[in-house]
């Protein structure tokens, strides 16, 4: 059964809603700096961590609900509303609608402040605090907010978190449970002690562009030297292609797989990541040739981009455009799938590739990088790669309307 | 401090923890359940007039009071014991 998506919300660096994203995607302008927020703080005598910060959501809670939701609860809120209101899902039976978030300990910012403030008070913490820092409080207030009643959950993929949730979704659709399901990629706030952590294991950029953060986040380039964290937040509406019924058809989900490789730690995987591509290529009825597009995983570390283009060998995607919307928006780790997949559907729409930020000397010249002007290029499958520590290996095969061999 | 201080903090609280109440007129004699303040709410809200005053005892102590001014009652003899 192909998947359609009919609603699309964002939130990046770039800004709230589609309009901002859009536009930031084709001309990519700079939304890199030091890290600012509150808790984000480096060690002391240490350089600061390298990121992107999105501004505050708009307000779309009452303020009641809202002093009690955190960062990452409002970003989703945001997204939600947009995508809800584009999908014109408020006639669609509540009880027929599901909602996937994508994501594990998403708050551990907000947490790590509430633990400081409370440690020498521990009798007087807020009775609130039992539940609002649960990944699934995000789950709870959307369903408060908005009438979802078929399931709410959370799934963890770690930084393939939002297409673990778009998958979850399709099999929801497909399995019956629901006509309509959103999977949402939230917004992952890390504190200090994730940064530091992740710095510490070699994951996380830029000791080499500590004093230029414009140009610490250089996927497939040969200066890259770590993820850059980007504050991200997305939401996707999926339904049964065939029972779209007029308004906004983005694209199809043609196919889609998710493995395991086996790896616990950050190690990535190429073996998985192109077992991954093949199942999600069988399932579309689709092969390697078909492909015109690839958006990679692609964070900008040395050891996940040289996995990675293994794997484009392995696959032979030489003759696909290329592009990596981190380069951009950061790495927005358990949002990244759901708003990476946001940024293929945007690129359909438009017939047009988005730049590749700071990709001044490739890794391997003989792919199809996109350059740093964003190009007009005709998308109808594009292959959409999410891998996570712990050995997750995501691959979307993903289609321009009405392009799917697979017929129900 | 007296019982209508005590009532004062509770309902700067109470104004904190559900801003919708901000205009509203409130006294003792009003009850946080007539507000519309739910339990986990009241709860925040005692806890918070509690550190206020320095008082840490079980909430469990504090169940009976009927309206605010009882409550600041409570609050109050709990303080002085």
């Amino acid at each position: 059964m192909t998947i359609a998506v009919i609603g699309i919300g964002v939130a990046c660096g770039l800004g709230h809603g589609k309009e901002a994203f859009r536009q930031g995607l084709f001309e990519a302008p700079n939304v890199f700096s030091h890290l600012k927020r509150e808790g984000r703080e480096p060690p002391e005598g240490e350089i600061p961590f390298i990121g992107v910060e999105m501004p505050d959501p708009p307000s779309i809670l009452p303020a009641r609900l809202a002093r009690t939701a955190t960062l990452s609860s409002r970003a989703a809120i945001s997204v939600l509303d947009e995508a809800w209101n584009e999908a014109g899902l408020e006639t669609v039976d509540p009880e027929r609608i599901g909602l996937v978030v994508g994501g594990s300990n998403l708050m551990t910012r907000e947490r790590v402040l509430a633990l400081r403030d409370y440690s020498e008070r521990l009798a007087y913490v807020p009775p609130r605090h039992g539940h609002m820092f649960l990944d699934t409080d995000i789950c709870g207030l959307c369903t408060a907010t908005y009438p979802i009643r078929g399931f709410a959950y959370s799934v963890g993929g770690a930084s393939a978190s939002g297409s673990v949730a778009i998958i979850q979704a399709m099999e929801a659709i497909r399995s019956g449970r629901v006509d309509v399901c959103i999977a949402l990629g939230a917004l992952q706030d890390l504190s200090a002690h994730d940064l530091q952590a992740m710095r510490a294991m070699g994951a996380l950029g830029s000791t080499r562009f500590a004093d230029s953060p414009a140009d610490a986040c250089r996927p497939m380039d040969t200066d890259h030297d770590g993820f850059i964290f980007g504050e991200a937040c997305a939401a996707l509406v999926l339904c049964r292609a065939d029972k779209v019924t007029g308004g906004k058809l983005y694209g199809e989900i043609l196919g889609a797989s998710h493995v395991a490789d086996g790896s616990r730690g950050p190690e990535p995987s190429s073996a998985g990541q192109v077992r991954a591509a093949n199942l999600a290529l069988a399932e579309a009825e689709l092969t390697v040739s078909d492909i015109d597009t690839v958006n990679g995983h692609a964070t900008s570390t040395p050891t996940g981009d040289d996995t990675e283009l293994e794997t484009y060998r392995t696959l032979g995607l030489e003759h696909a455009r290329i592009n990596a919307t981190k380069s951009i928006l950061g790495h927005g780790l358990s949002a990244a799938g759901a708003i990476e997949v946001a940024a293929v559907l945007i690129q359909i729409e438009e017939g047009r590739l988005h730049p590749n930020r700071n990709l001044e000397t490739p890794l391997d010249p003989r792919f199809g990088w996109v350059g740093a002007k964003s190009e007009t290029h005709d998308i109808r499958h594009a292959l959409k790669f999410s891998f996570g520590f712990g050995g997750v290996d995501t691959a979307l095969v993903i289609g321009a309307p009405g392009t799917g061999r697979r017929r129900q | 401090m007296d019982s209508d201080q005590i009532v004062e903090i509770i309902i700067a609280e109470i104004r904190e923890t559900v801003p919708e109440l901000a205009e509203q007129a409130i006294g003792r004699d009003d009850s946080m359940a007539d507000l519309g303040v739910d339990s986990i709410e009241r709860s925040e809200i005692i806890l918070a007039a509690m550190e206020q005053l320095g008082l840490k005892i079980p909430m469990v102590q504090l169940h009976g009071p009927r309206n605010i001014g009882e409550l600041a009652d409570l609050l109050l003899a709990k303080s002085s014991g």
